[in-house]
């Protein structure tokens, strides 16, 4: 297939225009965090000079994105689909990346449809995790309050599902 | 948006969000070339990336799907639509495929599938968002016949175009590997890309990332094993049918070779094993017959190539050689049998010499053989030594007892370390020749017969000082030690031994002579050297005459004696006389042109003689019996060498040694020689030696079948007849092959010594 950039120089600059019709100008190494990016490059070349159109994704949420990526430009390639059990279960986010996802809440869910939508694995990970985080012992109560979602279940489901899952209860 | 594409369709919409997507596809199966912007890729993309996301949101809604087990993911829609379009698209490009045949054809396949799978690995990125979501989910959750989109490709291509085509496909490459075996240059590439096609089809029910060979080995594999096949069989019948089978074994090699070497050109490696069988059944299994026949004709010819190249194509089918090596077996021995032949028809006593050399002549050559054309192999070595072994104990000059051979390698090896012939060798030949008698040795069933004239020629070598060398003994013996073991050579050792001894021990008896006894008496001593020989290691015999020794040598031997009783007391001196030699002055004349006399070189029973005349000029021959005591078959033939050389002279002249016969020394002896050797063998008793040692060999042997069954009997207390017979035969035969009624014999002896008793049936025990 068509990979062609093997004997470019490492600091070929790419366009990106966002949804809001912003350009952006970044590092070739640095966007391919996104294997959406990285694939279309591959295939297409990626010498054209011409911008990459993300329809999906602002330019708030994009800054921030490549900013993540600017940050683990370095990071190994994730191996295909590495889904050990390890990496699933800990919900531990490095420094950087804490520090990274303290955003409001409509940002960080932005960031994590972006990852999705540009396929970056690892960012999608942080993200969710950093969701997690934010459940993680809490009361039914007290998540509804966190996200602001409103108790559509009747009491006797409530009931129901709670008899369900009395055995995970912590005692 | 631009650029020919609708824009990106309402994220809900199946039917737009379809229409769009195969505009799309479309371009990319058909007309890739046309090349494709950023804007429409990421309009594919997103297109799917969007119908699967918005529509899930519908779904996570609905209260209902939330108890089965998580959200449920959509993307189906879309894996249906592709699947229905590849399998339209295929339609055509397989009714395309029907315009083209043979090389058109392979051109044609390989052509579309390099643009279809490239442009599934297109499809594959551009899908990635349902690959990821949609697909994984359905292949954790254990459904059948779900794949990632580039697999999704191939199981399209071999459904709709693939098993449509491939029966033509193959043709046309069979077609054209026989085009490249009649020797047309071909496009090897177009078979090489088939098979790489063929190959990934092969899918993994189980695992679509992983691949097999089956597709592969079905329809590639197997038919072309299948027209390999019919195509050798073909050539070799005819070939051999219009030339030698020589011709054929040629032609043969250079297919297998070329076969071979077509493997890493255009196939694949797993092909190499069955494709040589395939090849070896057609050019050699079938024709294994005629080739077998052509080996007789060849060894006889000696043709070593050609048996090489046989050699090399039998080997490689099952059991190919085996009936070779019978008529190898065969051959050989005929061949050793009629060397020997040859041999024993030119003379009646025949050399030791010519005949060990015409049993390594043979030897040599098919070993030669063995190692150049039969790659040295072990069951070829084998025959080779069945055979040597056969010839080498039964042959013409063995007609009388399989006790000939051993003899006569003994007497070789003999004359070979006797001082005269050795020093003409070289000390490296010495080592190749003692080899060589070593391989003969090796054949030998009657290593005892060996062991006994070995030893007694040994004995005479040392004693009599006329061995070469050394070095060439001790290796002589060493290599018997390495063949038989340290029994074997025990005594060859021990004998080695007391020669050592007896140096050290001379040479301390003139140390005390010369401490002991003055001047005068010194002077007046006969100049001795003792060997001192261990009565049980040497197979020396006590002499077979009387004999009174002269006074001066008894006078000489007992004062050794003396000395040699303070040394070790207990121990019984005998002597033997035959053996023992000395040198006597002849001060009544002179060396011709010299100012010296001549010395005589004797034996003991010829210098009591010769003492006699130191009395007087005339001795009879009563005085000679009555002086030595010597018996008539010793003194008689002693006498006749004095005669023959003219130191003595018979009265009257030529008289018969007997009463009656005076002798007269004759003091107008003339010699040129300082020394004169009047010790001459005597030929009546080297005949009765080795009948002598027939003898012994009898009584050894019953010995040690005695030995051999009683160590049996003591490990195991109880056995059966049979059983022990063989065990016994096991353990004998590599020093002489035991004959059943000899064993049986030694086990009536031992039951009637009672170290054995019968028990119930034919059973035996083991007497303490």
């Amino acid at each position: 297939m068509a990979s062609s950039s093997t004997n470019e120089p490492a600091k070929q600059i790419i366009l990106l225009t966002t949804s809001d019709n912003a350009d952006m100008r970044v590092e070739r190494e640095v966007a391919e965090r996104s294997i959406l990016i990285k694939n279309l490059l591959e295939d297409l070349g990626g010498e054209s000079g011409e911008a990459i159109p993300i329809p999906n994704v602002n330019e708030a949420v994009m800054k921030k994105v490549l900013e993540w990526c600017e940050q683990h430009r370095k990071d190994p390639p994730a191996s295909q689909d590495d889904d050990s059990d390890s990496r699933k279960k800990s919900t531990d986010i490095d420094e950087w990346d804490q520090k990274f996802m303290q955003v409001d809440q409509e940002m960080l869910f932005e960031i994590i449809l972006a990852a999705n939508y540009l396929d970056i694995k690892a960012l999608l990970d942080v993200g969710c995790k950093t969701v997690a985080n934010m459940i993680k012992g809490k009361s039914p109560d007290e998540i509804r309050k966190t996200f602001n979602i409103q108790n559509d279940f009747t009491p006797e489901e409530e009931d129901q599902i709670r008899r369900e899952n009395e055995w995970a209860e912590d005692r | 948006m631009s650029s020919g594409m609708p824009p990106v369709p309402a994220k809900d919409d199946v039917k737009a969000t379809w229409n769009y997507l195969e505009a799309g596809v479309e371009k990319i199966m058909t007309n890739l070339r046309g090349g494709m912007d950023m804007k429409t890729y990421m309009g594919l993309y997103t297109a799917i990336h969007n119908f699967c996301t918005a529509q899930k949101a519908v779904a996570g809604t609905s209260f209902s799907s939330h108890n089965r087990g998580g959200a449920h993911l959509l993307g189906e829609d879309l894996y249906q639509h592709l699947i229905d379009y590849l399998k339209s698209h295929l339609q055509g490009v397989q009714a395309r495929s029907k315009d083209h045949v043979d090389e058109a054809l392979l051109t044609f396949y390989i052509k579309e599938w390099n643009r279809y799978t490239t442009a599934g690995q297109y499809n594959n990125h551009l899908f990635r968002y349902l690959n990821r979501h949609w697909v994984k989910r359905e292949m954790d959750e254990g459904k059948k016949n779900i794949y990632d989109i580039y697999t999704l490709h191939l199981v399209r291509w071999k459904e709709d175009m693939f098993v449509g085509t491939q029966e033509n496909v193959m043709r046309s490459v069979l077609k054209l590997v026989e085009k490249q075996r009649n020797g047309e240059t071909i496009e090897q590439s177009h078979i090489k890309s088939v098979v790489d096609s063929f190959v990934s089809l092969g899918l993994d029910e189980s695992d679509s990332s992983k691949s097999t060979l089956d597709v592969y080995k079905e329809f590639f594999e197997k038919p072309f094993l299948e027209a390999t096949g019919t195509y050798y069989e073909n050539e070799s019948k005819q070939f051999l049918a219009e030339n030698s089978v020589v011709e054929y074994m040629k032609k043969a090699e250079a297919r297998l070779q070329e076969e071979m070497e077509r493997v890493p050109l255009y196939l694949l490696n797993e092909i190499m094993s069955p494709l040589m069988r395939c090849c070896e059944s057609a050019l050699i299994t079938n024709h294994s017959q005629a080739l077998r026949e052509e080996f007789q004709i060849l060894l006889d010819h000696d043709k070593q190539e050609d048996l090489g190249r046989m050699y090399k194509l039998l080997a490689r089918i099952p059991e190919g050689l085996d009936p070779l090596r019978n008529r190898f077996e065969t051959h050989v021995r005929k061949a050793g049998l009629a060397a020997v032949e040859k041999v024993a028809q030119e003379c009646e006593a025949i050399e030791p010499k010519v005949y060990v050399e015409a049993l390594l002549e043979v030897h040599t050559q098919y070993q030669d053989l063995v190692n150049r054309a039969f790659n040295g192999e072990s069951e070829f070595v084998r025959s080779l030594d069945n055979a040597c072994r056969e010839f080498v104990n039964r042959n013409k000059i063995c007609k009388s007892g399989s006790n000939k051979s051993p003899e006569l390698l003994a007497k070789y090896t003999d004359t070979l370390l006797k001082k005269s012939t050795a020093k003409m060798t070289e000390e490296d030949d010495m080592e190749k020749l003692l080899t060589q008698i070593m391989t003969v040795f090796k054949y030998i069933e009657d290593k005892d017969v060996f062991q006994k004239f070995y030893s007694r020629m040994l004995a005479k070598r040392l004693v009599q000082t006329s061995s070469a060398s050394d070095d060439a003994e001790t290796s002589m013996i060493s290599k018997l030690k390495e063949a038989c073991g340290f029994e074997y050579t025990n005594k060859l050792q021990r004998m080695f031994q007391d020669m050592q001894i007896s140096k050290d021990l001379n040479a301390s008896y003139k140390e005390w002579c010369s401490s002991t006894m003055d001047t005068a008496d010194l002077r007046a001593m006969v100049d001795s050297t003792y060997h001192i020989l261990g009565t049980g290691f040497w197979p020396l015999n006590a002499p077979t005459t009387p004999f009174t020794p002269p006074q001066v040598i008894v006078k000489t031997y007992e004062r050794f004696a003396m000395f040699y009783n303070n040394k070790h007391q207990g121990r019984k001196l005998s002597w033997l006389w035959q053996l023992c030699k000395g040198e006597m002055k002849a001060n009544y004349c002179k060396v011709v042109g010299a100012k010296i006399s001549p010395t005589f070189q004797v034996s003991t029973y010829q210098m009591a003689i010769l003492l006699l005349f130191n009395d007087s000029d005339i001795v009879t021959y009563e005085e000679m019996v009555e002086g030595t005591k010597l018996g008539k078959e010793t003194l008689d033939p002693s006498i006749g060498v004095f005669i023959k050389a003219k130191v003595l002279l018979a009265q009257p002249e030529g008289a018969k040694p007997e009463a009656g016969t005076t002798y007269k020394l004759n003091t107008g002896f003339k010699t040129k020689k300082t020394k004169v050797n009047l010790n001459i063998g005597i030929k009546s008793e080297q005949k009765q030696e080795v009948e002598d040692t027939h003898k012994t060999i009898e009584e050894d042997r019953k010995l040690l079948m005695q030995s051999a069954i009683v160590r049996i009997m003591k490990s195991r207390k109880k056995m059966k007849h049979q059983q022990l017979v063989s065990e016994t035969i096991q353990q004998i035969k590599n020093r002489f092959m035991p004959r059943v009624p000899d064993i049986k014999k030694c086990i009536d002896i031992l039951l009637e010594k009672e170290y054995l008793e019968r028990l119930e049936g034919d059973e035996l025990g083991y007497l303490a």
